[in-house]
């Protein structure tokens, strides 16, 4: 007995042609991979855009309307996201076999080859992490060392470049593919076969049943009907919770009866207890909580003006604000709210929630509810509001 | 075509090139942390997820009557892609403790109740297309008789 050669090797590989269904082919291919790119766009602009709220570039001023904006943005940002998984997989699905493909032979050939198939490991890695870090985020599962946040945002650039690089790349071939008919020209061979039509439509029925099982999280009306969604809507006063009071260690600072709110603007200092803020013109307004994991929820608070609040310690009701909370444990322990959007009479000190006392958990004695903002910024269990001098 | 497609890789490394240049900071530990999990990806389809499916596209292409493979082809379809869509809702990981808000939906059954509904679909669509072919079959079969 002789060992094997690396022909007999190569000979056991399966090749490209092996492969026989014939619902594969860049028809197929061209048709799901421009619905993905599409996906990807609207991911990566409404991404990019959530990132600004947490580092606002100097160019751009945060605005306060329209007031459900980054409800929008960041339930498409999830949407579309969830869109592409099933597009994604189809899509790999159909171009499996050229994995097989044999290196071509030649200098030139080899280094083009070698580059475009870096450029598609580049964009599979990098789509891979950007669909399972993002679901998992969802969740709030972290299985790994590095910060969610920037890591998301950097790779975000890593698969939109590949993904444009390969656009670059196969953009004959997909010129061509699309303005061919869809079907196998041998398909009437075998009649009973799954045809590229019937995997096309499958990959956008999936692609939509995966939208609508899970959109319930920020759509209301689809609530009942996005089995797979999370933060189904039950919560103490009708409003799910992210951090509870326990998980940001403020079960029973929060409760003490000698809390006040210190408003700070230079070396002006007014304390005011909750009787004191309530004793305040109170303004009434229904505003979404909308978070970066995709879920929102409108909800009617009700509180005191924050420019309200500025004018006690005599600064200008467009100044720069530092919200401090009580929180002990986990991050955004405080928030900066601008100018811009401190003025608007819609940003409050709220002090109740759908007509009720604010539960603890939703940041009992008093948060921040302003328009167009990421819930982690909505600061709960406020003791301090320093004006910017 | 040709400048067009220049335009596009160069612009195409450029934001690649931007989004390493992001990571400049990021210490060793987290750096092999994420190369795990975008290697991981692309292992897991390719070894693992690809052959699966391929095997079970033979196997199904073989074994089942000619009737059922277009309806159970899209079924699978539905159900493998999806599937792959729910697994962080499905995998019991996740939540916050003593938070009942944000995991709050019996995930599993949903699961069940989809796979049911689309095995329930290939069933249906089977036995239609047996129908429509039967009937074609009855027209030609008169068809040449008259």
């Amino acid at each position: 007995m002789r060992l094997p050669t690396v022909a007999d090797i190569e000979r056991r590989i399966p090749r490209p042609d092996d492969f026989e269904s014939r619902a594969r082919g860049t028809a197929l291919t061209a048709r799901v991979g421009t619905a993905l790119g599409v996906c990807f766009a609207v991911c990566f602009a409404t991404g990019m855009w959530s990132h600004f709220q947490y580092s606002t570039p100097g160019w751009l001023t945060l605005s306060p309307n329209p007031a459900q904006l980054y409800r929008w943005t960041q339930g498409l940002h999830i949407a579309s996201g969830t869109a592409a998984i099933p597009l994604l997989l189809v899509k790999l699905w159909s171009v499996f076999p050229r994995l097989f493909n044999r290196p071509a032979t030649g200098a030139r050939g080899l280094v083009v080859e070698v580059l475009e198939r870096a450029s598609i490991a580049a964009l599979m890695g990098s789509t891979f992490f950007m669909l399972a870090s993002g679901t998992l985020n969802i969740i709030g599962w972290y299985p790994w060392e590095f910060s969610f946040r920037r890591t998301h945002e950097a790779v975000a650039w890593v698969a939109i470049g590949s993904l444009v690089v390969h656009i670059g790349v196969k953009l004959p071939v997909i010129r061509t593919a699309l303005g061919a008919p869809i079907e196998h020209p041998d398909e009437h061979l075998d009649p009973s076969a799954p045809t590229r039509r019937t995997v096309l439509r499958g990959a956008f029925a999936a692609s939509g049943l995966a939208v609508l099982l899970t959109a319930g999280q920020s759509v209301p009306w689809l609530r009942k009907v996005s089995a797979f969604s999370v933060r189904p809507g039950d919560g103490p006063q009708d409003l799910p919770v992210n951090r509870t009071a326990a998980g940001a260690g403020t079960s029973e600072t929060a409760l003490d009866p000698a809390w006040r709110l210190e408003v700070t603007a230079g070396d002006r200092t007014v304390s005011l207890s909750r009787d004191e803020l309530l004793a305040m013109p109170q303004s009434t307004h229904r505003l979404p909580i909308a978070c970066v994991e995709g879920w929102s929820r409108s909800a009617t608070w009700t509180g005191v003006p924050l420019r309200d609040l500025l004018a006690l310690v005599g600064a200008e009701p467009d100044a720069d604000v530092v919200l401090r909370s009580l929180q002990t444990k986990g991050a955004f322990g405080s928030s900066r709210v601008v100018g811009n959007v401190v003025k608007d009479d819609r940003t409050m000190l709220a002090l109740s929630l759908n007509g009720e006392k604010l539960d603890i958990d939703h940041g009992y004695p008093a948060r921040l509810i302003a328009p167009n903002r990421p819930g982690v910024f909505q600061t709960k269990w406020v003791n301090r509001l320093e004006v910017d001098a | 075509m040709r400048a067009v497609r220049a335009l596009l890789v160069a612009l195409g490394v450029g934001c690649g090139l931007w989004g390493v240049w992001l990571m400049r900071d990021f210490t060793r530990e987290q750096l092999t942390s994420e190369a795990f999990w975008l290697a991981g990806g692309v292992i897991l389809h390719d070894a693992v997820l690809a052959p699966v499916v391929v095997a079970i596209g033979y196997g199904a292409s073989r074994v089942l009557p000619a009737h059922f493979r277009s309806g159970s082809a899209t079924a699978f379809l539905v159900w493998g892609t999806l599937t792959v869509a729910f697994l962080p809702v499905l995998s019991g990981q996740g939540g916050k403790p003593g938070n009942e808000t944000i995991l709050g939906k019996p995930y599993v059954l949903s699961w069940v109740v989809l796979t049911l509904v689309l095995v329930a679909y290939a069933v249906v669509s089977a036995v239609w297309r047996r129908r429509q072919t039967r009937s074609r079959d009855m027209k030609t079969l008169h068809g040449s008789s008259s």
